[in-house]
């Protein structure tokens, strides 16, 4: 496992209050009193100033060792790797707070942590919608002399949505340790990442639709299912009823679209995620395309729909058709994409056999849910193929 | 599932984009138009690049040139990274160099090569994978990895490579592998892309198709597959190709359709090399082929309704598979035959495989034709049907279809001539249903004809087999005069070459009743006539054939004879010239027959005299069609044989037969020259002729003599009397015993020849004479006639001794010298011999 990245963050708007603060005491407070307050103020800058008693906070989460890691983008592209939950998951572990000074006291007005999960609009930067927020008190105000250590546990903690950083919108989870002081709160953040897992889902119809311009061009378009996985394969056909014009070629698009806010201020973003030729020429009635798109390779997250009533996140598959006189023909349709729970798509994952079975899927009219005591076995017989299942 | 019915009421939105439309190109369509149930259109118009003028043969190369360049660089990049063992940059090269099969504008021939060299280029891609594979250093998810890139051509060949790669190093996978690959090159519709691409799955598959039988696999939970897996992905990817090569004809414009048919013609080939890798599965049994290859091969070759493909790969099929194969499965072969496009040249199909099976039945040493296939019944029938579905069948293609069908039962059943009769039936039945006769020389279907009926008569090499064939004379009802002929002409010749006898009477009646274009006048001929060299020629190989009616019994001859005098009869005066004279020779030659078999048949005499009397018929015959010479010769020639025959009144039927010829040299030649040959014939014939008696001998050799000496030119009679001096000396009656040898008479013959020779004024003809009078004295000296003596031979001598050197120096005089020399010469040598017999040349002056 790499090394977690922790990092101090001090939220935005905190710390330029704190700098307005400071200076403004700079100028017109004297004395003791301010200048203490300068000291921690500037904890940040302890080696600068090289006075008063600070603090270093760590979180250290218990299992890290062996939790699970996951990317995830920030707000500029980049990405960062933090320690995985799940919904419902306990989250604990320990703060530690390591004074920086032996001998020097740090007086606080109470420590404590919070688990906070919150939604933020890029356009919004003032409100961040916290959809949870849970506070547990590590001490009561007081003072530490030396280093210490808290134990702190969020029990089976609901997390309902999953991370996500998107165009104009982001929602984060993260714990907050805050060190209560008379003036400058000392705070530390360590973000986490949230993946929600969706079972199987029970009805998993295959889409399948006839669709056409009249007496021009009649298609029937199928894909096996309407929710993959991160992880799945679209598998599917493209059956041609009718052709009276001179296609080109034919592409499959994979499109997300980001709706933020609500009612007249909605703001949508789309972006093409992939586009991938299916066909190459024109086709003739009675002819039947085959489609097959891996996912894994694509950057998709799961599809969000409505989350608490900020924003939704939702995936659609575009079928293009281009004729030899440019013209495009498409047809959108959604298509839910979920987080398979990680047992379940480790075994997929398994080489060897994937490329196998998942080859079967395209011929395969509509793939039935599998039984969840054996999911990693999905054998699918195709009906139309009777010489297989004799042999069985 | 939402099923949207378009006719109620989905939609069309047709927007158009003529501003920023090359936003919305880039940023994909997905904007602001929401989430709809119906497909939209989006179009605009984008202007064509103008390009250099390049002839259209320049712009190819200059295409291909770039492309292959790209190639180059693409492909040296590639093994760069296999090299280093950057496997991923290594693919995006490739499938960079792949994007190059993209384009449309090259023609097939340039896009072959630029295929060619890319396939190439592939290869080491595949034994750099098959390597690493080998070395354990597998990559996992290759497969599923290549499918990411977004184009579909370069994907389609990347997927081939690495499927085969993953064959190669682990058979299990084998089956689904195949299966997948098939299906997934659907994706690829444009017809030249499809083609060659689906090649290269051929290709690449070529050695790791599973060959095994299903008993073997079976319980072991074989997934490498079977052969009946290579067979469904065989003819998945046939099926498919072929639709696409078919497609080709539909596009474009109808202007280019030659030039798109010779595109077509020239990719065939990718086409029917499917059928080359059915036909190397070394498990397909008859079986297999009959309940699954072919019946899979004949539903696309029917049902894509192409005649280009249709005749392609029906050849195809004929070609690659075995012949038992065939065999076995004829009738949904040729069932497939007669559902082809009516412009499928079918004849040629039926007949490619009728030449195979027959040569097959031929080559194929002991094993042949299997019993139980009734080869000719079921081509028989289905050729029928193929016939009788297309009404617009040029009758030609019938005749030469019936050819095929000739040619298969004369090779595989040589022995079976009603199968050949059975054809010519149809043939005929097929003539009357289209109303068709009269069918004009040089025609294709009258030439068709004559080839369908020649193959029976080379193929026997027996007139007499192919009389057995009840249909053969009626079908000549079908053609006009001139093919009539040349019909005839080929029948009574080939009975010439390989000296056919033709044994009975019915069998004659039969041949001349066939080529009766040769024996008598017809209805159709044209009024001006034949040619009279070929008229000649044509009526000579008539008189030959007369040669060949023989019977092993005399009295069947006779009746052969018979039966050809009433046919050749008909003829008319201007063959029975030809035609009769073989008849009464054949007659002359039948009475000698009953001679020398006398003791057999004791109404010989009776019969030879009927065979006289219908050779006198016979030349009375000719007589009037006012003929002389001909006749003259016949009864002098029927003369010497019954004089030879010594049946009962023999010497009246040869008397008869000399005064005949006589009365005809009276009557009716005139001419000297003409009268000088027949005078010479008669006193010839009659010198031969033993059987007359006193009585009959005397008036005849007496009017030899008158005859002789009435010719009208002197030279002529000088010649003639001497001959007939020879009358008197060597000719023979019964009155006596041997010659008549009467020296005075002969010797006043010639007297007579000296003195009409003296009246002569041209001085050469009379030289000319005089050695021949002296040739004449020496013979009778030397057999010892008393009234030649030497004194006359000197005489003679001297006077041409005298009379030569006045001759005026020419050929003619050198030719006369030449005798009189040589005669000299002769004298000479017999007075200087001393042992020889004879009379003395004592006192010969030379």
């Amino acid at each position: 496992m790499g090394q977690v990245h922790s990092r101090l963050t001090i939220s935005p708007t905190p710390t330029k209050l704190a700098w307005m603060i400071h200076l403004r005491m700079l100028t017109t407070v004297h004395g003791t009193e301010a200048a203490s307050d300068l000291h921690f103020c500037m904890s940040e800058q302890d080696s600068f100033f090289g006075f008063g008693q600070s603090a270093d906070i760590s979180i250290v989460l218990d299992g890290q060792d062996s939790r699970k890691t996951a990317e995830i983008k920030t707000e500029d592209g980049k990405k960062e790797r933090h320690f995985l939950y799940y919904d419902g998951e306990t989250v604990s572990g320990k703060v530690n707070i390591a004074l920086k000074k032996a001998g020097s006291k740090l007086e606080h007005q109470g420590i404590k942590i919070e688990f906070i999960g919150q939604i933020e609009l890029y356009y919004d930067r003032g409100n961040h919608h916290e959809f949870t927020s849970l506070v547990k008190e590590l001490a009561r105000p007081g003072e530490l002399s030396q280093s210490t250590s808290y134990p702190f546990e969020f029990l089976q903690v609901e997390k309902p949505y999953e991370s996500y950083t998107g165009a104009n919108v982001r929602l984060r989870y993260f714990l907050r340790v805050t060190i209560v002081k008379r003036l400058t709160d000392t705070v530390k953040e360590q973000d986490i990442v949230v993946h929600t897992l969706s079972q199987y889902p029970d009805m998993n119809n295959s889409i399948k639709m006839e669709v056409g311009i009249e007496d021009c061009l009649h298609i029937e378009f199928e894909y096996n299912k309407s929710k993959y996985h991160l992880k799945d394969v679209i598998v599917g056909k493209i059956y041609f009823l009718l052709v009276r014009i001179k296609i080109k070629h034919m592409e499959i698009q994979i499109i997300k679209r980001e709706s933020t806010g609500t009612g007249p201020n909605t703001y949508n973003e789309n972006e093409t995620i992939a586009k991938y030729e299916i066909m190459d020429g024109a086709p003739v009635r009675g002819e039947s395309i085959p489609i097959r798109l891996f996912l894994s390779g694509y950057e998709l997250t799961p599809t969000m729909r409505d989350i608490n009533k900020k924003f939704s996140v939702r995936y659609y598959l575009n079928l293009v058709l281009v004729d030899e006189e440019e013209r495009r023909y498409f047809k959108q349709q959604e298509i839910t994409v979920f987080r398979k729970a990680e047992k379940h798509r480790k075994a997929m994952a398994s080489d060897g056999p994937k490329t196998h079975r998942s080859m079967q899927h395209h011929t395969n009219r509509a793939e039935p849910p599998p039984s969840k005591s054996e999911p990693t076995n999905e054998q699918v017989e195709d009906k139309s193929d009777n010489a297989s299942e004799e042999e069985q | 599932m939402s099923k949207i019915r378009l006719k109620q009421g989905t939609a069309l939105v047709l927007e158009q984009f003529p501003d920023d439309f090359e936003e919305y190109l880039y940023d994909g369509d997905t904007t602001s138009h929401g989430v709809a149930d119906d497909l939209k259109i989006t179009a605009w118009f984008v202007s064509l690049p103008s390009t250099p003028q390049l002839s259209p043969q320049e712009e190819q190369e200059k295409l291909l040139e770039e492309g292959i360049n790209i190639v180059k660089n693409q492909s040296f990049q590639m093994k760069r990274c296999l090299d280093k063992g950057k496997l991923m940059d290594g693919l995006k090269h490739a499938s960079t160099m792949l994007g190059e099969l993209r384009t449309s504008l090259l023609s097939p021939k340039s896009y072959y090569e630029l295929y060619m060299f890319i396939s190439d280029e592939l290869r080491h891609l595949e034994l750099y994978l098959v390597d690493e594979f080998q070395k354990g250093r597998k990559v996992a998810d290759l497969y599923e990895l290549v499918q990411y890139a977004g184009n579909i051509v370069p994907r389609l060949y990347l997927l081939i490579t690495v499927g085969v790669v993953y064959i190669k190093s682990n058979e299990l996978s084998r089956k689904d592998i195949l299966k997948d690959l098939v299906e997934m090159c659907r994706g690829v519709q444009h017809p030249l892309r499809g083609l060659f691409l689906r090649n290269y799955l051929l290709t690449c598959t070529k050695n790791v198709l599973p060959d095994c039988e299903e008993e073997m696999a079976k319980g072991n939970d074989y997934e490498g597959g079977t052969v009946m897996d290579s067979i469904d992905f065989i003819l998945l990817n046939f099926s498919e190709m072929n639709k696409l090569w078919v497609r080709m004809q539909h596009q474009g414009h109808t202007r280019d359709r030659t030039k798109r048919e010779q595109e077509r013609r020239e990719l065939r080939i990718l086409v029917g090399t499917n059928l080359v890798r059915l036909s190397q599965l070394e498990c397909i049994d008859i079986e297999k082929y009959k309940k699954v290859v072919l019946p899979g091969v004949l539903e696309q070759v029917v049902s894509c309704r192409d005649p280009i493909a249709q005749e392609y790969l029906m050849e195809c099929i004929i070609q690659v598979f075995p012949d038992d194969f065939h065999l076995q499965t004829l009738n949904s072969f040729l069932r497939a035959c007669a559902e082809l496009h009516e412009s499928v040249n079918v004849k040629n199909i039926i007949i490619a495989l009728v030449d195979r099976l027959a040569q097959f039945a031929q080559n194929e040493e002991g094993s042949g034709i299997p019993p139980e296939i009734q080869l000719f019944d079921i081509f028989s029938q289905q050729v029928a049907q193929v016939i009788q579905n297309r009404p617009d069948m040029p009758p030609d293609d019938i005749v030469s279809l019936q050819v095929a069908l000739i040619n298969l039962a004369l090779k595989c059943y040589p022995d079976k001539t009603e199968y050949v009769d059975k054809v010519l039936e149809t043939t005929e039945e097929i003539f009357n249903r289209l109303n068709l006769d009269h069918l004009e020389h040089g025609s294709a279907v009258s030439k068709e004809l004559i080839r369908l009926m020649k193959i029976p008569v080379d193929s026997y090499n027996n007139i007499l087999r192919v009389l057995q064939l009840n249909h053969f004379g009626p079908l000549f009802e079908y053609f006009d005069y001139q093919s009539r002929k040349t019909m005839s002409s080929y029948i009574i010749l080939n009975a010439l070459e390989n000296e056919t006898s033709i044994p009975s009477q019915d069998e004659v009646d039969s041949i001349l009743s066939i080529v009766s274009v040769l024996v008598t006048d017809q209805s159709d001929q044209p009024e001006d006539g034949d040619d009279p060299e070929d008229f000649a020629e044509e009526q000579g190989i008539m008189g030959r054939f007369v040669h060949l009616l023989q019977a092993e019994d005399p009295n069947q001859q006779y009746m052969i004879l018979n039966t050809a005098r009433k046919h050749f009869g008909a003829g008319g005066d201007k063959r029975i010239k030809f035609t009769l004279p073989p008849i009464v020779f054949e007659a002359y030659k039948l009475a000698m027959r009953y001679r020398d078999s006398q003791d057999e048949d004791e109404n010989w005499e009776k019969k030879c005299q009927k065979i006289f009397q219908f050779c006198h018929q016979t030349i009375g015959a000719l007589i009037k069609a006012e003929m002389a010479e001909v006749p003259l010769r016949l009864f002098l020639q029927g003369a010497l044989t019954a004089g030879q025959i010594e049946f009962e009144n023999h010497e009246t039927v040869a008397y008869e037969f000399m005064s005949q010829a006589f009365s005809l040299y009276e009557d009716e030649i005139s001419d000297s020259k003409a009268q000088l040959a027949a005078i010479t014939l008669i006193i010839g014939t009659l010198e031969q002729m033993s059987c007359f008696g006193d009585e009959n001998h005397e008036p005849l050799r007496t009017q030899c003599a008158l005859a002789a000496s009435k010719l009208l030119k002197k030279p002529d009679q000088c010649r003639g009397v001497s001959t007939c001096s020879h009358l008197f000396w060597s000719g023979k009656s019964t009155a006596q015993e041997g010659e008549l040898r009467d020296g005075k008479r002969a010797s006043d013959c010639l007297k007579k020849g000296v003195k009409v020779a003296n009246q002569c004024m041209d001085s050469s003809v009379q030289v000319q004479l005089f050695v021949e009078l002296l040739n004449h004295y020496i013979y009778y000296y030397e057999r010892g006639n008393d009234q030649v003596t030497i004194q006359v031979l000197n005489q003679l001598i001297t006077k041409i001794k005298d009379t030569l050197p006045s001759l005026e120096a020419n050929e003619e005089t050198e030719q006369i010298n030449k005798h009189f020399q040589n005669t000299l010469e002769h004298l000479q040598v017999q007075r200087d011999s001393t042992d020889r017999e004879g009379p003395s040349y004592d006192g010969l002056t030379i």
